[in-house]
């Protein structure tokens, strides 16, 4: 039984591996990530898989019959989204056995992530876990490594200090939003789309001062519930184009598969306003706005990356706090190796 | 007699570049070790430097019994005294973050760096401007249009290296310390139209006096100027017009003071030269610029 953990893998792409460009052909929506899920636990390889699929990364962990099981996985990855199989190995990691467990430890940590010590990982971990469980893609090995992560995870927060002095995408954001328009309270600010960071950094927003909030989203009930939140109006999707103009700062956080602002909406707008600059905040991905619109003089544009290698700015400060997190989880990591091995060589 | 007070006034305007340089160099070591700066001490510094400047040119001004603007060392002087009296006006009105440093920097470089030319600071004998309180008017309104013409360039920089921060997605720095673009963009346009419409005042009472006097003002002079003028006159009615991007602005209006500096030299030259043919007692008009 205990060959049963020589196969244990994840294969992943993450920010580490991938710039933003590739990381959004890589993306996969909710309904993908469950067929590619539900088609590698038809694999005969495999006997358990978990995908977890955030802004920041693609992971596909999973528990093999056979060490030999790479190739089958990565090619069902890339035949899947059509990507190039070459582009995809230079971009992404094979990790097994032990290095799984302190990865998928250190991943719900926040330790691996863009942000370092963020804890939007660890619910977006529970999610995937808990709907890889019901779809029974998961057994006792994968089950007990997520159980134990999130446990993990818990315990490298509370004795250190990893999560200390953070500065949050909601706080680069205003404070961005100072360095272009100065006092930030008068400016206008359209919200597309109904992700929960770009609904944090307009909270941001609006706890400094900022009063003229929009919301816009495909669906009018979800944008009027965020406007009802933030104090502010909805607008219909269909309507936000031509009312670009009006606003100073646009936060942009769809699930669209293409850019959703193209450069000539954003030039027009600009020609509508003239000499008033433009701070667009886009935290989707795939990306909303088309990357070419930071080529206009008066537009400021953010995405993601842009802003989360703002937000680690101060991360020199905490880096004896995230070596301290790493040990304890190298102590966790090698305790679960050692309980799921008793586990596998139990009778049962 | 005029050594000696030469000398003094050359020394108290010694101390007051210095007293500029040292609130320069300690603004921008504080930001270059990420360190927060004490914008009272630097605004202190440059009180004391003005204070110091203003002595000196007072003290030469007592002796010619004008306004020292007979020379390229005093043109040079009295520019840094007017940039630093606007510094005084526009800092607190629309607290601008670090232009105070910016400041000290460009009062430093334009108050040494002629105090390092000492052929610049040429005697002359006094009543250069003959008596006519027009001329005076004229020539102390030009150089303090320019003076006004040095913070536009100034906020201009300020605006071109917060953008370039902010385009480059730099967060740290200087950056941080700088106003936002949108505020450098306002102060610039409005005291870039102060700025042309002092210029434009001051060519108005010397036309008067050149209409009646045709051939006393160099065609150097003449030439150099209406360029300067019609430079920055382009620049207000091409941003009235909303034809002009900001980021182009700012770059037109650093060239166009570094113009308006060079120009100075030739300026200068001309009337030296106009002064040397004609008797000291019919020299009115040869100001620069």
């Amino acid at each position: 039984m205990s060959e049963q953990l020589q196969s244990l893998f994840v294969l992943g792409s993450t920010h580490h591996e991938a710039p933003l460009e590739l990381r959004e052909r890589f993306a996969l929506n909710a309904t993908e990530v469950k067929n590619l899920q539900s088609q590698l636990h038809k694999l005969p390889g495999i006997e358990e898989c978990l995908v977890i699929n955030t802004c920041n990364r693609l992971e596909v962990y999973g528990l093999a019959k056979s060490p030999d099981i790479e190739d089958t996985v990565r090619n069902l990855l890339c035949s899947r989204n059509g990507i190039d199989r070459k582009v995809f190995d230079s971009h992404s990691f094979w990790r097994t056995n032990l290095d799984v467990l302190q990865h998928a430890l250190e991943v719900s940590a926040g330790l691996d992530s863009q942000m370092v010590g963020e804890t939007e990982i660890l619910r977006q971990m529970k999610q995937a876990y808990e709907s890889a469980r019901r779809e029974q893609c998961t057994g006792t090995i994968l089950n007990r490594l997520f159980e134990k992560s999130f446990q993990a995870a818990k315990s490298a927060r509370t004795q250190t200090g990893i999560t200390r002095g953070q500065v949050s995408i909601g706080n680069v954001a205003v404070d961005l939003a100072s360095r272009i328009f100065g006092k930030i309270a008068s400016s206008r600010v359209l919200l597309i789309g109904s992700g929960e960071v770009a609904e944090k950094t307009a909270q941001a927003l609006k706890s400094r001062g900022v009063a003229d909030i929009t919301v816009t989203s495909r669906t009018f009930e979800k944008a009027h519930r965020i406007a009802h939140e933030l104090q502010g109006a909805a607008i219909e999707f269909s309507d936000f184009r031509a009312q670009l103009h009006r606003y100073d700062i646009i936060i942009s956080s769809t699930s669209a598969p293409n850019f959703i602002l193209e450069k000539e909406a954003i030039t027009a707008a600009c020609r509508a306003r003239p000499r008033q600059p433009y701070f667009l905040i886009d935290l989707a991905l795939p990306r909303d706005i088309d990357p070419a619109v930071d080529e206009l003089d008066s537009v400021y544009l953010y995405n993601l990356d842009d802003l989360s290698k703002i937000a680690n700015e101060n991360l020199e400060l905490r880096r004896a706090e995230i070596e301290r997190a790493r040990s304890i989880l190298k102590g966790h990591a090698w305790n679960l190796w050692l309980q799921l091995h008793r586990r596998t060589l139990k009778p049962n | 007699m005029l050594t000696e007070i030469a000398i003094t006034d050359r020394f108290t305007i010694t101390l007051a570049a210095v007293v500029y340089l040292i609130a320069f160099l300690y603004g921008l070591t504080s930001i270059g070790l990420k360190k927060p700066y004490s914008r009272s001490l630097v605004f202190a510094l440059i009180v004391v430097g003005f204070i110091l400047q203003t002595i000196g040119l007072n003290q030469r001004g007592a002796e010619i019994k004008a306004c020292p603007l007979g020379n390229l060392f005093e043109i040079g002087q009295f520019m840094a005294w007017s940039l630093v009296v606007l510094y005084f006006i526009v800092g607190p009105i629309f607290q601008l973050r670090t232009i105070g440093i910016f400041a000290a920097g460009l009062a430093a470089l334009l108050s040494g760096g002629t105090l390092l030319v000492p052929s610049w600071d040429t005697p002359y004998p006094p009543g250069i401007f003959g008596g006519n309180h027009w001329i005076e008017l004229h020539a102390a309104l030009a150089i303090f249009s320019y003076g006004v013409f040095a913070i536009v360039a100034l906020v201009s920089a300020m605006y071109l290296i917060q953008q370039y921060g902010l385009k480059k997605k730099q967060f740290k720095g200087i950056y941080q310390y700088l106003p936002s673009v949108q505020q450098l963009d306002t102060i610039a346009y409005r005291l870039l139209l102060t700025g042309t419409i002092v210029l434009s005042a001051s060519l108005a009472f010397g036309s008067f006096f050149w209409i009646e006097n045709l051939n006393s003002v160099p065609l150097v002079k003449l030439s150099m100027t209406c360029l300067v003028w019609a430079g920055y006159l382009s620049v207000v009615a091409l941003r009235t017009q909303r034809r002009f991007a900001t980021k182009r602005q700012a770059i037109i209006s650093i060239l166009l003071f570094l113009l308006a500096l060079a120009s100075l030299g030739p300026v200068d030259a001309a009337r030296a030269t106009t002064s040397a043919q004609k008797p000291a007692a019919t020299d009115q008009g040869d100001i620069a610029p």
